[in-house]
């Protein structure tokens, strides 16, 4: 096992990456290298589905099939290791099957079929023990000795952006947004590796260019998100519970939360959002539902802590799952792409367990004190008053906007972003995105002209809405993006944030802060192209970066 | 007195560490940090709380012997029993899941039924009452044991789960009736439909290795077929696709019990193989002879398995005799799951 895809990578004498029985998100050794063995067999089909797409060949299976495989890899997703043996088979059938329409379609144009190589000619072993032998060429690691860290640590890049793209896109897709070009893109991409690439500069391209490939799943996932649920309007949370039968939602997933909440309608069953499943209290769709009642719950890190004081059933839509307590164990469901040894796994929407499960168990017994906070703020709110909003900047009443946003996770040095968000002068506005917002979305920064100083915005995928708004003000100011009074402080952890990473690169954007620690794969090398290109730099203090960040502004 | 730093470490490589002075036993001073180890008796007879001394010295109270593995280089002990005279590093076969805090849950049950299925065995089923904390939920895992406090005499006995686990509330018992036996005695005079006791649990480390790819083989004798039954039927329910086998074995022909739930089983769960086997065939007896031990280690041999996880309930001998082929055929003994239930009184 080697893993150092995540921010909790572990860092010892011999470096950084998780390389024992067990890595620290709590993902095993065996589990560790299927993933490995997975990825390589979906870069095989992808090479498959590259050669077949230049043939008029697609296959919309192998297509959805790839952005599961590589979304169930992601951080804190699936620990279970026979999916993966499964997913392994399917994918060797898969495969097989489009080579075999590649190879009709290239004699039905005359031309000769494609040669296949490397992933694409991998014969896969149906016996586990077989498979297992062979993850060392799997690895992330596997050619470091011919072409160095930093090459490996640039394909780790484009790897990981890659899988966050996937997990965005299965998030549309689930939402009935797609797009051939996305498929195309995501597939060309891997072939991109599979093929083995060894050039700083055509590695570099390829980052950006899966940066822009997420620009446009964004896209697809906010119009899957809009379409089905209304536009995001500022809307009051519960974040204290009421009494009754109780289900959890977690995850990201908002198609699985509509059906749970269609299943549970009129039964007496109250819905709680958690983690980055609070955003859903701002469609309209969504929010029209009476038992939908709140959120429950901080970020992902603390739920063995509030999945164990939570007295209902838990339903883990996607990441991010840490290791399940004895104390919920019995009352915790997974769906999706995601999955744990021994937990009961729901497939096709079928939640009759878990309502069956919340029934069961005794629920709240009476309301809490009630306490709110506000959301909603997505670029529609945000831009409906854009007027109010540049003649603040014009008239001086708004010095500076910073986006502060991304992934939270349970590392000490994650305070900064609480600190930094609590230190910003009263003539600063923070939009804030993802779930880093738990460290201080419940502060009363106050207001300005009417305009909360605290904009939530969304998901980590509603950066799209941050992108959008930054580009209007841009437009409204007669400016590029990195000349408005505007600064990104982004924290990471995992694959996601890596795409979201990729896709502010694409665009050009300049000097993001970036912590609570770089990513383990950018080497030294790495790192002084990014700075050179885009002035990337990890996060200092609060108080320094503040000053540094309005001493700039104002020159 | 010296106090001793004791570290115990599951099968998940998750490490728990306490101390423990010299005059309390280890599962004792587990408990006194808020760890709940899997144990029955606390008294050096069921062999429930078995670990493996990996370094450091201790002492032992008389315990029962049966209740440690027989044979093997390792240093298993009874965690109840067993006191330390220096640091120490243990091993458990449980994984962390299985390790609760605080004490273990009382509550109360109905019985909804109590029937003879023959050989000498009962089904009994409890349902839950509701409690604060669970509700109806009845949070066990595959493979765990309840104990029961037969009604009308403030004694306790340990009997494996034969139901998956569910959020009807329901616990199902098989258990063989014994001439003497406290709670033989009350099922077979006085347990009535409607009438509640209290049950304590769950209980015990003998689950799935959930996260273990290899093929399963489930080896019983008599009712040590409970806790391998839940096994599979929550296999069923996952929709697990390993190929499992189960081989069952009573002495004498009219000791058979539960071949209809095994057939129902078969077809929910088409990966499952089931060998019956009598230790002294009737005549015309068409299935297998000899002990269940037999018949699996003739599968070994043949090669019909390959390095399978070995979950094995039953008399203590049954699991020596596993333990010993195991050995025999290298199946490494992490690979070995079993508890030994002995005779409460």
């Amino acid at each position: 096992m080697f893993c150092y895809q995540c921010e909790q990578t572990a860092q010892t004498d011999q470096g950084a990456g998780c390389a024992s029985q067990r890595g620290n998100c709590g993902k095993d050794e065996q589990t560790s290298d299927l993933q490995d063995l997975l990825i390589h067999a979906v870069k095989g089909i992808a090479q498959v589905a590259t050669a077949g797409r230049s043939l008029g060949v697609s296959d919309p299976v192998a297509d959805a099939f790839i952005l599961k495989a590589m979304f169930s890899t992601l951080t804190n997703v699936n620990f279970n290791p026979a999916r993966f043996t499964r997913m392994i088979a399917d994918a060797a059938v898969l495969r097989e099957n489009l080579k075999a329409a590649v190879v009709q379609a290239a004699s039905a144009r005359g031309v000769a079929a494609p040669v296949w190589a490397g992933p694409a000619a991998w014969v896969i072993p149906e016996e586990v023990g077989e498979l297992l032998a062979q993850a060392e060429c799997a690895a992330i690691r596997a050619g470091e000795d011919q072409v160095g860290a930093d090459i490996i640590g640039l394909r780790a890049l484009v790897l990981y952006g890659l899988k966050g793209v996937c997990a965005y896109a299965y998030h549309a897709l689930m939402l009935g947004q797609s797009s051939q070009e996305v498929y195309a893109g995501i597939e060309q991409a891997l072939d991109f590796l599979a093929n083995e690439p060894a050039d700083v500069q055509s590695l570099l391209d390829m980052a950006l260019t899966v940066g822009t490939i997420n620009l446009s799943v964004m896209a697809l996932l906010d119009a899957g998100n809009t379409g089905s649920f209304g536009t995001p309007e500022p809307s009051q949370v519960r974040i204290s519970p009421v009494a009754g039968k109780a289900i959890l939602v977690s995850g990201h997933d908002m198609a699985d939360l509509k059906v749970l909440l269609d299943q549970t309608a009129g039964q007496g069953i109250n819905i709680y959002t958690h983690g980055e499943m609070l955003p859903a209290h701002s469609y309209p769709a969504l929010k029209a539902y009476p038992h939908l009642v709140g959120n429950y719950g901080g970020a992902w890190q603390d739920q063995q802590k509030d999945f164990a004081e939570f007295p209902g059933a838990i339903l883990m839509t996607s990441n991010c799952l840490i290791e399940p307590g004895p104390r919920y164990r019995q009352r915790i469901f997974t769906t999706g792409p995601v999955g744990w040894p021994g937990l009961r796994h729901l497939e096709d929407h079928a939640f009759a367990p878990v309502i069956q499960a919340a029934k069961a168990l005794p629920g709240f017994a009476a309301d809490a004190e009630e306490k709110t906070i506000t959301i909603g703020f997505g670029r529609d709110a945000v831009l409906s008053v854009a007027d109010t909003v540049i003649e603040a900047v014009k008239g001086g009443a708004i010095r500076h906007f910073f986006l502060v946003g991304g992934c939270d996770g349970a590392d000490s040095g994650r305070n900064y972003y609480t600190d930094f968000v609590e230190q910003t002068p009263q003539d600063t506005v923070v939009l804030t995105l993802g779930c880093n917002k738990y460290r201080f979305n419940t502060l009363d920064l106050g207001s300005i002209g009417g305009i909360p100083r605290l904009l939530d915005m969304g998901q980590c995928n509603d950066s799209y809405s941050a992108i959008q708004v930054a580009s209007a003000l841009a437009k409204a100011f007669d400016c590029g993006v990195n000349d408005l009074p505007l600064s990104l402080v982004v924290s990471w952890f995992e694959q996601k944030a890596a795409a979201v990473l990729l896709t502010l690169l694409a665009l050009g954007l300049k000097g993001i802060r970036l912590g609570p620690t770089l990513p383990a794969f950018i080497t030294p090398t790495v790192l002084q192209t990014l700075v050179d290109a885009f002035d990337i730099k990890p996060i200092g203090t609060p108080e320094g970066d503040l000053a540094a960040i309005l001493q700039t502004a104002a020159e | 007195m010296s106090v001793h730093a004791i570290t115990l470490t599951t099968a998940d490589v998750q490490t728990f560490s306490f101390d423990c002075d010299e005059a309390e036993s280890l599962l004792d001073a587990a408990a006194r940090r808020g760890l709940t180890l899997p144990s029955s008796c606390r008294q050096g007879a069921c062999g429930a709380c078995l670990a493996t001394v990996q370094q450091g010295e201790f002492h032992r109270a008389s315990i029962n012997e049966k209740a440690l593995p027989q044979g093997g280089d390792t240093t298993p002990i009874l965690l109840c029993s067993t006191y330390p005279r220096g640091e120490m590093a243990l091993t458990v076969t449980a994984q962390s899941a299985q390790i609760t805090s605080g004490p273990v849950p009382v509550r109360s049950a109905m019985v909804v039924a109590n029937d003879d299925i023959g050989g000498a065995v009962h089904r009994l089923v409890l349902d839950l009452v509701a409690d604060p904390v669970d509700g109806l939920g009845a949070p066990f895992e595959a493979g765990q044991f309840m104990e029961l406090e037969v009604p009308g005499t403030q004694q306790w006995r340990a009997y494996s789960l034969s139901n998956a686990p569910n959020w009807d509330g329901r616990l199902e018992f098989l258990i063989r009736l014994h001439p003497d036996g406290l709670c033989s005695q009350w099922l077979k005079t006085r347990a009535a439909v409607g009438e509640t006791l209290r049950v304590r649990g769950p209980q015990g480390a003998m689950v799935l290795a959930s996260d273990s790819l290899r093929p399963r083989c489930f080896i019983a004798g008599g009712t040590g077929l409970a806790p391998l039954l839940s096994m599979a039927r929550q296999m069923a329910e996952f929709g697990d696709s390993q190929p499992c086998h189960l081989y069952f074995g009573v002495t004498r022909q009219q000791d058979l019990f539960a071949l209809a739930e095994l057939d129902a089983l078969t077809a929910q769960l088409p990966s499952l193989q089931v060998t019956v086997c009598l230790w002294e065939a009737s005549e015309g007896w068409q299935g297998a002879t000899g002990s269940p031990v037999d018949a699996w280690a003739r599968d070994m041999e043949a090669g019909t398995v390959r390095s399978p996880d070995v979950y094995v309930c039953g008399p203590a001998g049954l699991i020596d005799a596993v333990e010993k082929t195991a050995q025999q055929v290298g199946i490494p003994t992490k690979q070995v799951f079993s508890e030994r239930f002995l005779p409460s009184s």
